[in-house]
């Protein structure tokens, strides 16, 4: 098992079960939660290392829930997650509070390779 | 089949024949040519009506001018004529009347009562005016005393004749004309001399030949079939005519002419116009009368031949007046058909744009919804392989399965790409506005190329301006849209085609600077169908799975979003043209979000 725990945030729940399944057979400690309270809780539970962040849900925003992560979580590295084929409206809101973004379908190794990116900055931190 | 009712079919019939009597525009409309054929025709009427109304006033005005004139001068002109006939014939009567006159004051009666005198004179007198018959001496008691001339009237008794007691009375006196004793028709002058004597008075006695008369009176006949005679006041025939009577017959005329004066008269005669004129004769029981068969109208038609040059003018002038009126509408119809296709045109460029934001954005919006469950089959699919490749105790259906899971993540991984490029059209993006220069952006596009271009043998020509200024815009998504383009281009030309890139500098009526980019080829061209469509998304004509039919409509909001245009022309068989303009610099407000 790899270091460092992994937060799946997604209200699609199937793509967010699946997710962290494929990241836990890749041995990471990965957990997939399914809306903004649950993702709020996981992280003043479990502090984890890293979080994939879906920036839009129903109810609590993706960019409200990275404004709280950083105010009780500010070591936790966010990559974001987007359906929308790009992230840079986001960037204007959020500016560099996250670490990297990935596009909706993604591919699996190419979020591994952020994942690890992500896990060596939160060590270096 | 129905059958054709035929009342209603003439009705209809009559229904078109009213409409054309009233608005023949629309009745022309309604025989199939267009709005601006019906336009034409009814400025060219209106034009010509306008022009030609006051025209057609002065040329009616002018014609009764003319035609008062031409009477008045053809009247005169009769006058003149009749007024000289008469003078000559009162004179040929005055040189008859004076003769014997002067001979009772030059001869005394004694003298001329001798038979040998009065011969002498009369022979005198017949190598002078040959139309003298004879002549005669009379005395107070009506016997002819002397008789010189061709018949043996010495002695004859001329006291209970007419001629003898008018003599009396006026002293000289112009008679009829009566047949004489031979046949011939002629007339008696005769002129009463007093005597100081017992004797009285004498009377000499001259007959006339009317040859002389009918010749002058004749000459009053202006032309062929005219006709001039002299009646006298019984209305006897004097001189032959030629059509009412013989001579001393009475005239077959029904007009009783006046002693009074000059008169002209109109008359139908046979159907056909004509003027009689009529005068009396002085010191002669005689009227002058003349038939003019010509008229004033053959005297203007006369003029008008007379002016033929004239004539031609006046038609010249109007033929050009009316070729003048035809082109002047044809061009103001023109302008106005020009002037509506541009609006027209204007009008389908809006709805056009209109038409493919609304396209994109439902594009976008249908992507993003398919997004998610593509990422959840995506993630499904991959948790599978996953599981196949990391249990043992599935690793007997591994070979069956894994072919298959690896074509649904290929399906996902196309969808993906096209719903990527769709969220493209809907993406608010940044633009990084920079200051570039077009020519190296291009020459860095066709560096992309250059292998496929000299792998196909297409000859690419650049026409780049030197010193094009440098402007403000978004190089990678300028070059994404050269790049687009350019690679149709290579498609449709093929092998051993033409490509062009041309840049340059426009300056806009509003005197704003633009930057052209041309891209041309020589292709086989886009029907007039296609290129409707071309900037649609989705709207492909390269075979399946080659195209995503997304390039140019991506290229068209890249464009647009840069602030500028980009527009196509194509002639099938010819080859196509895209035209990408660009602002030098983008305007306050302009500026994309």
């Amino acid at each position: 098992m790899k270091q460092g725990k992994v937060l799946i945030v997604d209200d699609e729940k199937e793509f967010a079960a699946a997710l962290a399944e494929r990241l836990r057979i890749r041995s990471y400690d990965a957990l997939a939660v399914f809306d903004a309270e649950e993702a709020i809780q996981a992280v003043l539970r479990d502090a984890p290392a890293v979080m994939v962040l879906d920036v839009r849900m129903p109810g609590i925003s993706g960019v409200d829930v990275l404004r709280a992560v950083k105010q009780i979580a500010p070591r936790t590295v966010v990559i974001i997650l987007s359906g929308h084929g790009s992230v840079d409206s986001f960037r204007k809101d959020l500016g560099n509070a996250f670490f990297d973004f990935a596009l909706k379908p993604v591919d699996i190794d190419d979020l591994r390779q952020k994942i690890d990116k992500a896990l060596q900055a939160y060590e270096a931190a | 089949m129905t059958e054709q009712n035929p009342k209603a079919e003439i009705e209809k019939g009559v229904g078109v024949v009213r409409t054309l009597l009233t608005h023949p525009e629309e009745a022309l409309a309604l025989l199939g040519t267009d709005r601006y054929k019906a336009l034409k025709i009814r400025l060219f009427f209106l034009i010509g009506a306008l022009a030609g109304a006051p025209l057609l006033i002065l040329v009616i005005l002018g014609f009764f001018w003319l035609r008062a004139t031409i009477d008045e001068n053809f009247n005169n002109y009769l006058r003149w004529q009749m007024e000289n006939t008469k003078q000559s014939v009162e004179i040929f009567l005055r040189e008859k009347t004076s003769g014997l006159k002067f001979l009772v004051s030059a001869y005394s009666y004694d003298q001329l009562s001798n038979q040998r005198t009065l011969q002498e004179i009369f022979a005198k007198r017949k190598r002078e005016f040959s139309d003298l018959v004879d002549l005669g001496v009379i005395d107070s008691k009506g016997i002819q005393r002397a008789y010189a001339g061709p018949y043996d009237l010495l002695g004859k008794d001329y006291s209970s004749h007419d001629w003898y007691q008018k003599v009396l009375v006026r002293g000289v006196y112009v008679s009829d004309v009566f047949l004489g004793y031979r046949q011939i028709p002629h007339f008696v002058v005769a002129v009463k001399q007093e005597l100081s004597d017992p004797r009285g008075f004498w009377i000499i006695r001259a007959t006339i030949d009317i040859e002389t008369l009918t010749r002058l009176v004749s000459s009053a006949s202006l032309r062929e079939g005219d006709d001039a005679f002299v009646i006298n006041d019984d209305g006897i025939l004097q001189t032959p005519s030629r059509s009412y009577g013989r001579l001393l017959e009475r005239i077959r005329l029904d007009m009783i002419p006046e002693r009074r004066g000059f008169n002209l008269v109109k008359r139908q005669v046979a159907n056909a116009p004509v003027t009689f004129g009529y005068v009396a004769i002085r010191d002669s029981p005689w009227i002058l009368i003349a038939e003019f068969k010509s008229t004033s109208y053959a005297a203007m038609m006369d003029l008008l031949r007379r002016h033929m040059a004239a004539l031609y003018l006046v038609g010249g002038l109007i033929l050009i007046g009316i070729v003048m009126n035809y082109r002047t509408t044809r061009m103001v119809v023109n302008w106005i058909h020009k002037a509506d296709r541009e609006r027209e045109e204007a009008i389908s460029q809006t709805e056009h744009s209109a038409k493919l934001a609304s396209i994109g954005r439902l594009a976008a919006g249908v992507a993003h919804e398919i997004n998610n469950p593509l990422a959840i089959i995506n993630e499904k699919a991959g948790l599978m392989k996953d599981i196949l490749e990391f249990s043992e105790e599935a690793a007997s259906c591994k070979e069956k399965f894994l072919p298959l899971i690896l074509a649904i993540s290929g399906s996902v991984e196309r969808c993906r790409t096209i719903t990527h490029r769709l969220l493209g059209f809907a993406r608010r993006m940044d633009v990084k506005i920079e200051e570039i220069n077009v020519n190296d952006a291009v020459q860095e596009v066709i560096g992309f190329l250059e292998r496929e271009i000299l792998y196909r043998n297409i000859h690419l020509q650049l026409n780049l301006a030197e010193g094009l200024p440098r402007i403000e815009s978004d190089r990678g998504q300028l070059q994404q849209v050269f790049l687009n383009i350019i690679n149709n281009a290579i498609d449709a030309v093929g092998e051993g085609g033409i490509i062009t890139v041309t840049t340059r500098v426009i300056i806009l009526p509003d005197g704003r600077n633009q930057l052209r980019v041309i891209i041309r080829d020589n292709g086989q061209g886009i029907p007039k169908e296609v290129l409707k469509h071309i900037f649609e998304p989705f709207y492909t004509t390269k075979e399946k799975g080659k195209g995503t039919g997304l390039g140019l409509s991506l290229s068209y909001g890249i464009i647009q979003r840069l602030g500028g245009t980009i527009e196509v022309e194509s002639v099938t068989g010819k080859g196509t043209a895209f035209t990408i303009a660009l602002p030098v610099r983008i305007e306050e407000g302009e500026k994309p979000a």
